[in-house]
């Protein structure tokens, strides 16, 4: 697929010279990550056959790949706003205590104050927010390493939460709050979603061949996109009919596909998302360009506030119930998650694909293990070497490239 | 047993089809100082590295003769036992331990079980602090306690515990007083007298001259010269160092200069490290419209924390004020010299300049991104467009700009460097070293480009270290040196020579333009 990449040398002036299957097999650095991605992929295929193998095909259910998927929700939520975090060579240990703190927030604010569900929303998504900020300018700004900010953050969050639940389980929340963790959307809706992704996909693809043809940019064959578009149109149809053969697409789930969206194209096409790669690869370097680093990483913080804030909501709506305990080692959950999905821990490079990917990787292994009965410590075991392997596996392909 | 300690014959040493060193030939006699000048870049830091086995034996060719005897060294280790010790010039001492610590670090005298022989050690680096004259000295004090002066003995007392034989000394002076400069020097010539034998680099050729008994010249990786320090004086040595023409290296150049647009006011720049010392003590300089200015002097002059203060990128404690077009701007950060029309290509490329995990397009645009988006979004396709655009201007030999940066080649990197800080259309350009590691082809590229921009009415400052080029496309010429501005002179005739004094200030020769920078240009 990539055959040409070598062989086009761009020496001469305006020598657009594409290669001859189309500019997308050019981005080199995008097929490393896409191999990546396919290595992770086959990961999941691995584990996931070894599971249904096991449960005589009890894994591989529509109702416990809703599950599967549920559970994966929260972690993936972190895992979204952490891939930022570690991309821009920072780190954030404090995002487990800071759900539990916001999901108990949610809790308290809605079964003891009975304050109204959009304001209950609006309130702890501003506060996940600002407490993203508040570290993000000990980070940045005051140079306090974030490693040491966040595990400032893991204990006293939790001391808050602690404080403010009196060490007790706030129940039970609303009904409305419990959606989010809850409910379904009807069959029709996820129908209806699955048409309109789809007809996004056309949209996007179309555009983007439009603004190609309008600068004058190479242009893959048209039979290529189509193929591509059918492709993922087939995976889209395909996830909505496994999830609506049992209830529907859960709506956690649907939480984290527009944040896997939203995220993606912040990282792909926003200025915002080419300094958060930028700031992490070379911070000196970005400065010396004219960037505003610190400000990038205050941003970084905010958002990865806002994740918190959104995955906690989720976690306190799925139990319903505030639990001073939520989110425990959720921080690792989504660290992991990232590492194992590629990120790299120096910054600099890494996808909110992977970090998902990743997440789902974690959540197959609770959710396969669980239903084997395998014993916690077994679980505890299994999940830290895979963690460990999975990072050595990327370290050697690495180090090989180079 | 032969005459000599250290014969080293026909010495060639390669990076990547560049010859460092070609062919040389270096002697020292057991007891002997050798004083080894050349211009930046000579490759007298090669040639060292050679001697000591950082390159080990086999990456090399040539012959290496100690005592008499062939050596194949592949390890530092194996020099130093054989009494070869390199003294760098970044210090090699860890602050936070004591001086004894530090004096026997890597061969600690020891008790059983691994524990540390504290009496036997104080003991004996009392001895050699003795030895060296610093009988004040606390050897139990951790090293930070001590100035640079004393650190370069401390090093010197390391060297000697090993027994070694022949010192080399890699710019020992560069960050010492004239004090502390005068009891180094004392020291070398009391180790002669004990028969060990140094090999002395330095730019301060009247340190060279007042300590060294032969003087070995190279140039361009080639052996020029070695004579009786009798024989010479520092006149002499800077035109053996100097010695070439400058031929069809640099684009012939045909512009105009127009009137001041840029000033710097009185630049202090404090070192990070010991907020005492200047590193640049109060410089002033006027740059013309379409004028290329070209900064000289020796490595460690100042001239690198000069003008990251211009550009807001100088880490420590400075002063000073940077006007444009008769406003002074704020010049606090990079950001914001930028959006005021100054930008900056900072010396050391691969920390300062690329960003690796970017492709080569991303890396031109990230100074210019803004001008890129509509609403946050990247608008990619006219962000290529521009990249195409540069990578043709620039001659960018690239085979997609989607690559990663770090696969091209140090010209093609510097180039996209280049090109980034000039997307936000600078109106002063501040290059600092803009052809290091670069090949010579691309060389010319690079000064044609500068050219070019000049042309167009850019006013461009250009730091290097190396002196043809300098004179090669500079209107002007300023020489730094330890921090203070020491000539302003019109290339014009300019010789290598009259830089080069200033620069290494042998006799003070004074400016061939002795007004204000303002008046400098007809």
């Amino acid at each position: 697929m990539n055959s040409s990449t070598h062989t086009v040398a761009l020496d001469a002036p305006k020598s657009t010279n594409p290669p001859a299957s189309g500019p997308n097999t050019a981005r080199l650095k995008q097929l490393f990550s896409q191999y990546k991605m396919l290595a992770l992929l086959i990961a999941i295929a691995l584990i996931w056959a070894f599971f249904a193998w096991k449960t005589q095909g009890g894994f591989l259910s529509p109702r416990n790949f809703s599950n599967l998927l549920r559970q994966m929700s929260i972690t993936g939520m972190l895992a979204c706003g952490m891939v930022f975090v570690i991309i821009s060579g920072e780190i954030d240990l404090s995002v487990g205590s800071l759900l539990g703190l916001l999901g108990g927030v949610a809790a308290v604010l809605d079964v003891i104050y009975k304050v109204p569900l959009p304001l209950n929303i609006a309130i702890v998504l501003g506060l996940g927010v600002l407490i993203g900020l508040f570290n993000g300018y000990w980070t940045a700004y005051l140079r306090v390493p974030s490693f040491i900010v966040g595990l400032g953050g893991m204990l006293a969050f939790r001391g808050i939460l602690l404080g403010v639940t009196g060490g007790l389980t706030i129940a039970p929340v609303s009904e409305g709050l419990v959606w989010f963790g809850q409910g379904y959307l009807s069959t029709l809706v996820g129908d209806g979603l699955a048409l309109a992704m789809f007809a996004l996909l056309v949209f996007i693809t179309w555009r983007q061949r439009q603004n190609r043809t309008k600068y004058g940019l190479p242009l893959a064959p048209l039979w290529r996109d189509a193929a591509k578009v059918i492709a993922y149109g087939v995976g889209i149809v395909a996830f909505v009919k496994v999830l609506n053969a049992y209830d529907g697409i859960p709506v956690p789930v649907l939480i984290l596909l527009v944040l896997l969206g939203v995220f993606t194209y912040i990282a792909n096409q926003t200025v915002f998302g080419r300094r958060i790669y930028a700031v992490g690869s070379n911070m000196e370097a970005t400065r010396l360009s004219g960037v505003n680093v610190q400000g990038v990483k205050l941003a970084i913080f905010g958002l990865m506030g806002l994740m918190c804030a959104l995955a906690g909501l989720v976690n306190t709506a799925r139990m319903a119930a505030g639990s001073p305990s939520a989110g425990n080692m959720g921080e690792l959950d989504a660290i992991a998650a990232c590492f194992i999905g590629g990120t790299s821990m120096r910054g600099g490079s890494g996808t909110v694909l992977g970090a998902l990917i990743g997440a789902l990787v974690m959540a197959s292994l609770d959710n396969g293990m669980s239903m084997l009965d395998v014993d916690t410590y077994w679980q505890m075991i299994v999940k830290g070497s895979i963690l460990v392997l999975a990072v050595w596996v990327d370290v050697v392909s690495r180090s090989g490239r180079r | 047993m032969s005459e000599y300690l250290l014969e080293m014959r026909g010495i060639v040493k390669e990076f990547s089809g560049v010859r460092a060193l070609n062919g040389i030939d270096l002697k020292v006699r057991p007891g002997e100082c050798v004083g080894l000048c050349g211009e930046n870049g000579a490759g007298k830091s090669t040639l060292m590295k050679v001697l000591s086995a950082v390159y080990p034996h086999g990456t090399w060719e040539g012959e290496i003769r100690w005592e008499g005897q062939p050596l194949q060294a592949r390890s530092i280790r194996e020099t130093e036992a054989a009494g070869i010790v390199i003294i760098h010039q970044e210090l090699m001492l860890v602050p936070q331990l004591s001086v004894a610590e530090n004096i026997f670090l890597g061969h600690e005298i020891t008790l059983p079980g691994g524990r540390m022989n504290y009496a036997a050690m104080y003991q004996r680096a009392d001895e050699l602090v003795r030895e060296l004259k610093m009988p004040e000295m606390n050897v139990a004090l951790p090293v930070l306690n001590y100035g640079g002066g004393h650190q370069q003995l401390i090093e010197i007392a390391k060297a000697i515990n090993k027994r070694a034989k022949l010192l080399i000394l890699d710019e020992p002076s560069s960050s010492l007083s004239a004090s502390e400069i005068a009891v180094l020097l004392d020291i070398i010539r009391d180790l002669k007298q004990k028969g060990v034998a140094c090999v002395y680099i330095s730019h301060k050729l009247d340190e060279v001259a007042a300590v060294c008994d032969t003087i070995s010249v190279i140039r361009d990786g080639r052996h020029i010269a070695t004579q009786p320090m009798t024989t010479l004086d520092v006149d002499h040595i800077v035109s053996l160092m100097v010695g070439r023409e400058i031929d069809a290296l640099y684009p012939p150049r045909e512009h105009d200069v127009g009137e001041v647009v840029f000033e710097a006011r009185n630049i202090t720049c404090f070192d990070v490290n010991r907020p005492e010392r200047k590193k640049v003590d109060d410089i002033s300089f006027s740059v013309r419209r379409g004028e290329i200015v070209g900064i000289a002097g020796l490595v460690g002059a100042g001239r690198t924390e000069l003008v990251s203060a211009l550009f807001g990128a100088y880490p420590g404690k400075h002063s000073g004020e940077v006007w444009l077009n008769g406003q002074q701007i704020d010049v606090s950060t990079p950001l914001k010299a930028i959006r005021a029309g100054l930008c900056m290509v900072p010396e050391d490329r691969k920390q300062h300049g690329i960003v690796p995990d970017l492709g080569v397009g991303q890396n031109i645009t990230l100074s210019v991104l803004d001008q890129f988006s509509r609403r946050g979004k990247v608008d990619q396709e006219a962000e290529l467009q521009t990249v195409h655009g540069e990578i043709a201007r620039l001659r960018l030999k690239t085979a997609s700009p989607f690559l990663p940066i770090t696969g091209l080649s140090g010209g093609n990197q510097q180039k996209a460097v280049l090109a980034k800080m000039l997307q936000p259309k600078p109106r002063v350009l501040i290059l600092d070293e803009p052809t290091r590691g670069v090949d010579v082809g691309a060389k010319y590229e690079i000064y044609k480009l500068i050219i070019d921009l000049a042309a167009e009415g850019v006013a461009v400052i250009m730091v290097s270290s190396e002196l043809p080029e300098v004179l090669g496309i500079s209107d002007r010429v300023l020489v730094v040196g330890e921090g203070r501005l020491r000539g302003d002179f019109i290339n014009q005739g300019l010789t290598q020579e009259t830089v080069l004094a200033a620069a290494i200030n042998v006799n003070a020769i004074p400016s061939n333009q002795p007004a204000a920078p303002e008046e400098a240009v007809a």
